[in-house]
């Protein structure tokens, strides 16, 4: 039973980091049909900020603040550069040069911060195990688990009960309409991918303690965080929530249960969704 | 649409024609550079067929590329089948995973497609990489080259085989131009430029977007078993989503839709990398910012921009051949 548990949590982990990552890019996807190949290179950006700012400040705290922040920045510098120029230019060219970008910051991580593996330390607030259900399991991930749900009530209520958030929906929805009753969408949109930034930063420094910092980590999860936005459906935050859970607990689960299988079912599931669903499980448009 | 112009026929005559007179005078390594090149102008020229001309932008050639190299591998080095058996079988399974890929896919588009290639690719990759009968994740080594001492050819000497490569690249590039030139190859860019129309016509169009997807996997799969042949070796890196972004790389960087411009993108981006790589550990992220620079500038690649300056010296007519939707769009936001 204390198997199961110990399962479900991991699941769970792995879940809440996928969601921190997909909701960027499947807002940024829905509202302008934007597709960021580099959304997993910030993630990687996240993680190594994280361990400067730990370096410069001897606390864990002063990276996770630090690392949303400065991929924020970078995000915007991208986005004044690059991702303008880009938006309505479909989607092959948005693969090229996101993919273009996931080089040049390889290397770029590769450059500033070496070859080699960094790690960063959990903080000391949450160090050890802690009893839950019967079973001791690492405090970090439990407040992974914790910051992760914290964000998605966060985002709900952001979306659900907010203008800003009516907004964003409205732009989703119809971006046309949306800015003939005078919506501003291209700033929406750059405030979305500020955020979406953030998020992929702090996803970064959160993950960092737990896995380890390499400049390979953001292609790695590239691919499960794609999966779980075309799965879950564009632009939605449901859908970004089922797929997420859907993805981390297959992948948890299935490399349990069925080690061969395990990866080639999440790809399985994705083919099926987009053979039977092709708009995905919770479509953003209706 | 396109057209074989006396421009494309020269451009490849003198492109192949170079590489081989290369190989001729290089040494052992440079005529690795060679076959490298001519592996990655048959896996070009299959992504152009559907990406250039079909407008399916495919993430998974990486994979019809390591399908063909596993199923030559697998049946010369395991079951020692005799290779001139194996290539043929090989290149039918690159088609029939290209069949499979094209007429599951034919619904989806844009982005959708994008990720669904992406994810049969990603299956075909997983499948092989934990599958220890294969080889998994060390590969597969023991391949055998083709045996062609009947003609008085030896294929395991670097030149001979060189120079056969670059026999199958101008095949490849032979077979993909009489495609693009039959009624078939018409009706699949007419798919591309207005699907709706062509249904209206009463086009069964998953047809056409299969059997292209059929035949660029065959080419893809003739690629591999060139990869396969000249290093002896196979690993499952040929398939990830990784080797077919680098395809698309090359194919955009050459001249999307062209047939001619990856071509050329093969031989430049083989013969930098390895010059780039001498000089700097750094060669993705010049690739990378040489990437970004030429979708940005109207993504004509280079073969394009050759064909542009040549048009324009002869006639100031535009030039003849059309370019895909992409560009359009692309140009009006420039």
């Amino acid at each position: 039973m204390s198997f199961w548990i110990v399962q479900t949590l991991n699941g769970l982990q792995l879940s809440m980091l996928l969601f921190l990552l997909s909701i960027g890019l499947t807002v940024i996807f829905g509202l302008m049909h934007f597709v960021n190949l580099a959304h997993g290179a910030l993630y990687a950006l996240g993680a190594y900020v994280g361990v400067s700012a730990f370096v410069a400040t001897g606390y864990y705290w002063g990276a996770f603040v630090a690392a949303p922040v400065g991929v924020a920045l970078a995000g915007i510098f991208l986005y004044l550069t690059l991702i303008r120029r880009m938006r309505d230019a479909g989607p092959m060219n948005q693969v090229l040069v996101t993919f273009g970008l996931i080089f040049v910051l390889h290397d770029l991580f590769r450059i500033v911060w070496g070859d080699y593996a960094l790690s960063l330390p959990e903080p000391a607030l949450f160090t050890g195990r802690t009893a839950l259900l019967g079973v001791e399991y690492p405090t970090y991930r439990l407040f992974v688990i914790g910051l992760g749900l914290s964000v998605m009530a966060g985002l709900w209520v952001l979306f659900a009960k907010t203008q800003i958030g009516a907004m964003i929906r409205a732009s989703v929805d119809n971006s046309d309409m949306a800015s003939c009753l005078g919506i501003n969408v291209d700033r929406l949109f750059f405030l979305v991918f500020c955020l979406g930034c953030a998020l992929a930063g702090l996803a970064g420094v959160v993950a960092a303690p737990v896995l380890s910092v390499t400049p390979q980590m953001g292609t790695q999860i590239l691919i499960p965080t794609l999966i779980v936005v075309v799965i879950g459906g564009l632009g939605s935050l449901r859908g970004a929530i089922a797929g997420s859970l859907l993805v981390g607990f297959l992948q948890t689960f299935g490399a349990v249960i069925a080690p061969q299988l395990a990866s080639v079912t999440i790809y399985a599931l994705l083919a099926a969704v987009l053979i039977f669903r092709p708009a995905g499980l919770f479509p953003a448009k209706g | 649409m396109f057209f074989q112009t006396r421009i494309k026929t020269a451009a490849i005559v003198i492109l192949l024609g170079g590489l081989a007179i290369y190989a001729s005078f290089a040494g052992y390594y440079g005529r690795e550079l060679v076959i490298d090149a001519a592996a990655l102008i048959i896996l070009a020229i299959s992504l152009d067929l559907v990406a250039g001309y079909g407008g399916m932008v495919s993430l998974c050639h990486g994979a019809l590329f390591g399908v063909g190299a596993y199923v030559f591998a697998s049946m010369t080095a395991i079951l020692g089948v005799n290779p001139w058996l194996a290539l043929p079988v090989a290149v039918c399974a690159g088609a029939l995973f290209g069949f499979v890929v094209g007429a599951v896919t034919a619904r989806t588009s844009g982005i959708f497609f994008i990720m669904a290639t992406l994810a049969f690719g990603e299956m075909a990759y997983v499948y092989i990489f934990e599958n220890r009968a294969l080889g998994g994740d060390d590969g597969m080594s023991g391949v055998v080259r083709l045996d062609a001492s009947w003609l008085g050819v030896d294929l395991n000497n670097s030149l001979t085989f060189a120079i056969f490569a670059i026999v199958l690249a101008a095949i490849a590039y032979v077979i993909a131009a009489f495609v693009l030139r039959s009624a078939f190859g018409r009706t699949l860019v007419g798919i591309h430029s207005n699907e709706q129309r062509m249904r209206a016509l009463g086009l069964n169009v998953w047809r056409y977007k299969a059997g292209a997807f059929a035949i660029s996997g065959a080419l893809a799969g003739l690629a591999g078993t060139v990869a396969a042949q000249q290093t002896m070796f196979v690993s499952p890196q040929m398939l990830s989503w990784v080797t077919s972004g680098e395809t698309l790389v090359v194919v955009i960087l050459g001249g999307l839709g062209t047939l001619v411009g990856p071509a050329v993108g093969a031989v430049l981006v083989t013969f930098l990398e390895h010059q780039l790589s001498n000089l700097t550990a750094y060669w993705h992220m010049m690739m990378g910012l040489v990437l970004i620079l030429v979708v940005l500038l109207g993504n004509r690649g280079a073969y394009g921009l050759l064909e542009d300056w040549l048009s324009r010296k002869r006639k100031p007519v535009p030039k003849q051949e059309p370019e895909p939707q992409i560009k359009q769009q692309d140009r009006a936001h420039a």
